[in-house]
Parts: C-alpha cells; structure tokens; sequence
C-alpha cells in the first residue's frame, strides 16, 4: 500500500514541477518579447546614459561625504561670490509695514506675526490639492503609496505649524465616479 | 518648434515580411482579426475557432510557444516552424498564438508591422464598450490639438532684450561677471522656506520674463485694483531688486506681509513647508490675476502667468477588470507629488521572520518615482467602482498619466510620512538621484496607454503633439535637518553653474555637491527655453571657479 502511494506522489510532484516549468517558461518568453518589441519600436530607455548619471551620483555623495573634503558642504562661509560677508542673523533695520516700529530683519518674522495678531490660531483649511485625481480613490486608506494627500492636515509638509495650502478648486475636469 | 514626432520608430520589415505585404496585403490580417481574443488588461491572443486547443501540426505537441501560419492557418510549435517554412513554399510569416506578435520563420525573430498592429487595436477598439454618448475610451481621435505649448507663451512674451528695464542693467553687467538676477535673500527668521522658492520663481524662465517685461505694471494695477493687496505687486517689486545690479541680499519683508494676509490661515511663525509656500502663491497670483483680467477662456484654460507656466494636465484612468471599459478624467495640475520609489514591505524568510536586507542595492530615482505614479495600480477589493458599462461595482485598475506637459515642471518629492493610525510622523531621509536632463515621453498619457496595449504601433491621443518633452532642471529647493527644525538651500543653475542659495549667501558650487544633496522641489523647465535663457543671462566671461575663502578682487 505504501508503495504505489510513494509512486503516486513522485508522478505528482513530478507534475507540479512539470506544469511550474511550463509556466515559468511562458512567462519569460512573454517578457523577452515584450522587451524586444520595445527595443525595435525605440520605446526603451538610454540605460547607459541613466547608468552614467547614478555613477556620476554615487561618486558625488562618496565626494561630499568625505570629511578631507572641506568647502563646499561646509556651510561655513567665509564670503559669497561677491566678497560679501553675512552675519547669521540678518542685522538691517527697517520699519514694520503694520506698527511702523524699527525691527532687525532677522527678527522681523516673529514680530509681524505678534504684530498682525496671528498665533497657533490658524485652522485646517479644505486644501485644494494639485494631485487630487491621485488621490481620488485612496481617500480612507491610511497610508498607502498614495497616502492621503488632500485632506490630512499636516502631510507631506517637512516642518511643524499649522497647515493646508490656501486656495481654491482649479478643477474644470470630468466630475469623479459615482 | 520641432514638427511633431512619433515618439517610437517604425521598424524596417525583414524582407519575407516585405514580400509577404506585397503578396498578400492586408487580407490575412483581416480574416485572422476574428480569431484574435483580447482581454480587458490589454492583451492580445489568437484562438482557433470553437476553442478547441491548438496542437502542433507536425508533432501534436501543445506546449511552448505555437505560431499559427498567416497563410495557411497551420500551427507548428518552435521546434517545428522551420519545418513547416521549409515544407510550404512562401509560408514565411507565423503569428505568435500566445501574444499576437508576427513571428517571422526564416529570420527566426519577432517582426513588426504598423498594419498588423492596427488590426489588433481595431479589435480592442470593437471589444471595449463604448459609454453613453457613444465616445470611445481610447483610440485614435483626431483632437485639434490646442498649441498650448511654449508657442503661445512665447508669442506674448516680450523678448527680454527688448525691455527697457534691462537697458540701465546692461551697463552694471560690465560691472559683475555673475548672471543676472543672482542675490542673496534675507532670512526674516525661519523663512528659508520662503526664500528657497523665491530663488527658483526668480529664475523659472517664462516666469522671470513676464515679470521683467512689465508683465504685471504695479502703477497700472494700484489704479485698476481697489484691494491694496496684490501678490503679483509685491512679486514684480522682487524681481526688480534681485535684477537691478545690488548685491547686497534683499530682504522680502513686504511681500511676507503680504503673503501672510493673503494666507491667513498659515501665518504662523514655526517653520513652514517650502511646497505648500510654491503652491500658495500660485494661489495668490492667480486669484488676483483673474480679478484684473475679464480673458477668460471658454475651454477654460487661465490665463494668469502662473497657470500659463506652471500647469498642465494630470490623466487619471480607471479601467474595469471585468469589461474593460475605462473612465478617463483629466484634471490641471500646477505640480506632481511623488512618493519615493522604496520597496515598502522587507523581505521574509520562510518562518516569517524579517530578513536584513540590503539597503544599497536600490537607490532610488527620479525615474523610479516617475514609473511609481504612472504605474497601474490594483485598487482593493474595498475600493470597487460602478462601472457604467456593466452597470455593477467591479474590481478595478487606476493609472496616471501626464496629459498635458507644462513649460515648468515642478516635481515636489513627498518626504514626509503621516500615518494617522499610530498618529506618528517622520521624515524620509532616503536620497534621491535626479537626473539634470529629463525626457518625460514615458510618462504621457500616450505612452503610458500604448504601454497598456502591448506598445502596439498606432497612434494613440496625444502622439501628435508638438509640445517639447524635454527639460532641464534649473533649480532644486533642498532641505536638511529634521522634521521640526530643518533648513531650505536651493541650487540654481545658471548657464550651466550651479550656485547655491542659502537664504543671503550666494556660492558657486560644483555640480556633485548638488548630485548629492537631498532634493525636495526639483523645477525643470522645457529644453529650448532653458537655453534661450542661457543666452539672455550671458555676460561677460564667467569667472573661473575661484576658492570661496579667499576675498574676491575686483572683477572685470
């Protein structure tokens, strides 16, 4: 009984391999033709150009990465191309449009904004998002590649505050699905 | 303007190809269209009638590949074409069962040919449900194409020289062998983001030229306008400065004010978004722009100069699994938010267990971003969609595409992750590699459906575009640091020198610090007037690159 058992399965798995080197087979034929119809029609892409420019990158980022390699990535500056020097922060003095008092300039951010009474009491507003089509059917899902863009009120922003980018709908396009 | 170009080439035919079309025209084509089966994903294959399985006629075998001959309807597997050519006189041409794809016997290759093609989109074409009003999905339209491209702009724009606020700036040139335009910005207290964006507005091309040939005339607009406030005023008062010959860095105080009150809502003094800055004044600019002006098109496309340069039109279509039928909207876009092209899910090994992968075995890049947003994608089976054609909610597939390229393409990289689940967000530090020369031809709806069909040779929408695909990149907004406390430098590239713009510091830097930094607003702008540009700006000889630390003496 254990015999023709054993013979059974070595005829199936034989099989299964059978049938998976079938499909295997078809599948790289399809992609060899696939990509050989690229390469004749001229559809593909300049692979050695794109191999230069990621060469040319990673030798880049190995250079400034590289602390023997003062300069540039420092940011320390000792003159712009002008032979101007610059303090960190910004020392000119001129008047404030809304109070008329005297501010340093690289004070002024701060002031205008107690100045002009605003604060953290901003609220979301409805952003008008440029990519609203992306993001049309992903609405609810949380993060996915196209994570919610339009309506979250702090995504894809790079630094804290409030949000939403003001504005309003450009839209003049079909309307979405039912 | 470069007449419009197919953006694949026509292949020659082998000669048994040749002589076949000669022979035979187009009628084996035509009888075999009734065996061709597409499906809804785009495929096409042959079926023998009655569906009865294909075997080869010389064997009987009925694996690998099978070619059905054009000319006498026998199906031979790869081992057996030759002996079929062989044994028939002239039966050169097969047809590859599996895939639609003319084979030939003698050259043993896949040939091409732009008839073939055409029948097996005339059976897509039949197959795919028409919608009510009986347009189809996709296919050939003659659309009167709207030359929307560089052509317009450029007709209204006023040469540059022609200006007469560049007649006193020629005489300060001889004074400065830098570019136009190069200064420094003042950091009113964190609005680096601000000044990142100005640097790159300042420097976008068609952009710049309005604004430097009197586009928007303050004078005029203080008359016209009853509300003080105007974004495009403060705007054109920047660009006067920046190019008036001063090198001393320019403090935007007014227009920060300004733009605060135009943005009540972000007015706040942490840090801001660089993106949500760029996207905001384009706001502004716009609101008021269509205010002063009663042009408005009826096709609707505004006429203000920052839709003029910076939008262009997003393709979203959603295909039905099912039928096939796809839905097609186009929607303006000022800009594309990419997300990076990372592998979201770590490998496991057969336990489940996580495995350590590589990191540096991918890097990401721009083109990886780009294939990313125009890739096909499965929406879920929660996110069935009605279809109109079968009239129930189906399992779908959404693809972008890009419909309508603008004069300046901003491609904003999403570095930033918010997961409202755990309520947590992080930075994406992951560097990016960009390319400074971008052909976005895969990325046009046209491609992007060819793709879909197989890249079958047949002029889909859009081919017949005159509008430019390539661009060059000529800034690039970069942040660094973290989330809560970061710092925005962009890098211009002036008649091929990169400088770099830190808030009042001007620099010039060598292109690999610029390779290596880590983008987060790339701005390219259409080839020929990035080098048209290039010739406006010339001046005297450009400085050889000098060592920052030594003081500079008097050029010239």
């Amino acid at each position: 009984m254990s015999v023709p058992n054993e013979d059974n399965m070595t005829s199936h798995s034989q099989l299964s391999s059978h049938f998976l080197g079938d499909l295997l087979d078809s599948i790289i034929v399809d992609v060899a033709s696939e990509c050989h119809r690229i390469a004749r029609l001229g559809l593909d892409r300049n692979l050695e150009e794109e191999e230069e420019e990621l060469r040319l990158s990673a030798q880049a980022r190995v250079r400034v990465a590289d602390p023997s390699n003062s300069g540039e990535a420092n940011s320390k500056y000792v003159v712009d191309i002008f032979g101007q020097t610059h303090p960190p922060v910004a020392n000119e003095i001129f008047e404030c449009m809304n109070c008329g008092r005297s501010i340093m300039a690289g004070r002024f951010a701060p002031h205008l904004e107690k100045c002009m009474g605003k604060g953290r009491k901003a609220r979301p507003k409805a952003t008008r998002s440029s990519t609203a089509a992306q993001n049309r059917y992903s609405r609810g899902s949380p993060v996915s590649t196209y994570s919610a863009y339009s309506n979250s009120t702090s995504t894809n922003r790079l630094s804290n505050g409030t949000s939403g980018a003001a504005g309003e709908e450009y839209s003049n396009g079909t309307f979405p699905e039912p | 303007m470069s007449t419009g170009n197919p953006s694949y080439t026509n292949p020659k035919p082998c000669k048994h190809l040749a002589d076949y079309k000669l022979r035979h025209g187009l009628t084996g084509y035509r009888s075999l269209q009734k065996l061709f089966k597409t499906t809804p994903n785009g495929r096409t294959s042959v079926e023998k009638p009655n569906t009865t399985m294909p075997r080869c006629n010389s064997c009987n075998g009925f694996q690998g590949r099978l070619y059905f001959c054009l000319i006498c309807s026998t199906v031979s597997c790869s081992d057996h074409t030759l002996l079929h050519n062989q044994s028939e006189n002239g039966h050169d041409v097969a047809v590859d069962m599996e895939r639609a794809e003319l084979y030939c016997c003698v050259c043993c290759d896949q040939v091409y040919d732009p008839d073939f093609d055409k029948a097996v989109m005339s059976k897509h074409i039949m197959g795919i449900p028409r919608d009510k009003n009986g347009d189809e999905s996709i296919g050939e339209r003659l659309v009167k194409r709207r030359r929307l491209g560089s052509g317009v702009v450029e007709e209204e724009l006023v040469d540059l020289s022609k200006s007469k606020q560049l007649v006193s700036m020629r005489d300060r040139r001889a004074k400065s062998c830098y570019p136009l335009g190069l200064r420094g910005l003042t950091n009113l207290g964190s609005t680096c983001f601000m000044n990142s964006v100005l640097q790159a507005l300042l420097h976008a091309p068609p952009f710049r030229n309005y604004f430097l040939s009197d586009g928007h005339n303050r004078e005029t607009c203080r008359k016209r306008s009853v509300d003080r406030l105007c974004l495009p005023c403060d705007i054109d008062a920047i660009f006067s400065a920046v190019f008036s010959g001063d090198r001393a860095p320019y403090s935007p105080a007014q227009f920060l004010y300004s733009w605060w009150q135009y943005s009540a809502n972000l007015a706040n003094y942490e840090q801001q978004d660089a993106h949500e800055f760029f996207i905001s004044v384009l706001d502004g600019i716009h609101e008021k722009e269509s205010k002063l002006s009663n042009r408005n098109r009826d096709n609707g496309d505004c006429l203000c100069i920052a839709h003029k340069v910076f939008s262009g039109q997003l393709r979203s279509d959603v295909t039905c699994m099912t039928c096939g039928f796809t839905s097609t909207t186009d929607e303006p876009c000022v800009d594309i938010s990419l997300d990076l092209d990372t592998n979201n899910f770590s490998p496991k090994n057969i336990a489940n267990k996580p495995i350590k992968s590589n990191e540096n075995s991918s890097i990401s890049t721009l083109l990886g971003c780009l294939d990313l947003f125009t890739r096909q994608e499965k929406l879920g089976s929660d996110q069935k969609l009605h279809c109109r054609n079968c009239q129930e909610m189906r399992d779908s597939v959404k693809q972008m595409s890009i419909k309508r390229l603008p004069l300046v393409l901003c491609l904003h990289i999403k570095r930033f992750e918010h997961s409202p689940v755990r309520r947590m967000s992080r930075k994406i530090d992951r560097h990016l590699h960009f390319p400074f020369s971008l052909d976005m031809t895969p990325y046009l709806s046209s491609s992007i459906v060819r793709n879909r069909f197989g890249n079958r040779i047949f002029a889909f929408e859009g081919d017949e575009s005159d509008i430019s695909t390539e661009f060059e990149i000529f800034a690039v907004v970069t942040h660094s640091g973290t989330l809560e406390s970061g710092h925005y430098v962009t890098y211009l590239r002036l008649s091929d020198q990169w400088y770099k713009c830190d808030d009042a510091w001007i620099t010039e830097v060598d292109e690999g610090l610029v390779r290596a930094s880590q983008c987060y607003v790339m701005f390219y702008v259409q080839k020929m007037l990035y080098h048209k540009a290039n010739e406006d700006l010339s001046c005297l000889p450009i400085s050889p690159r000098r060592d920052t630390f030594l003081p500079i003496a008097g050029c010239c």
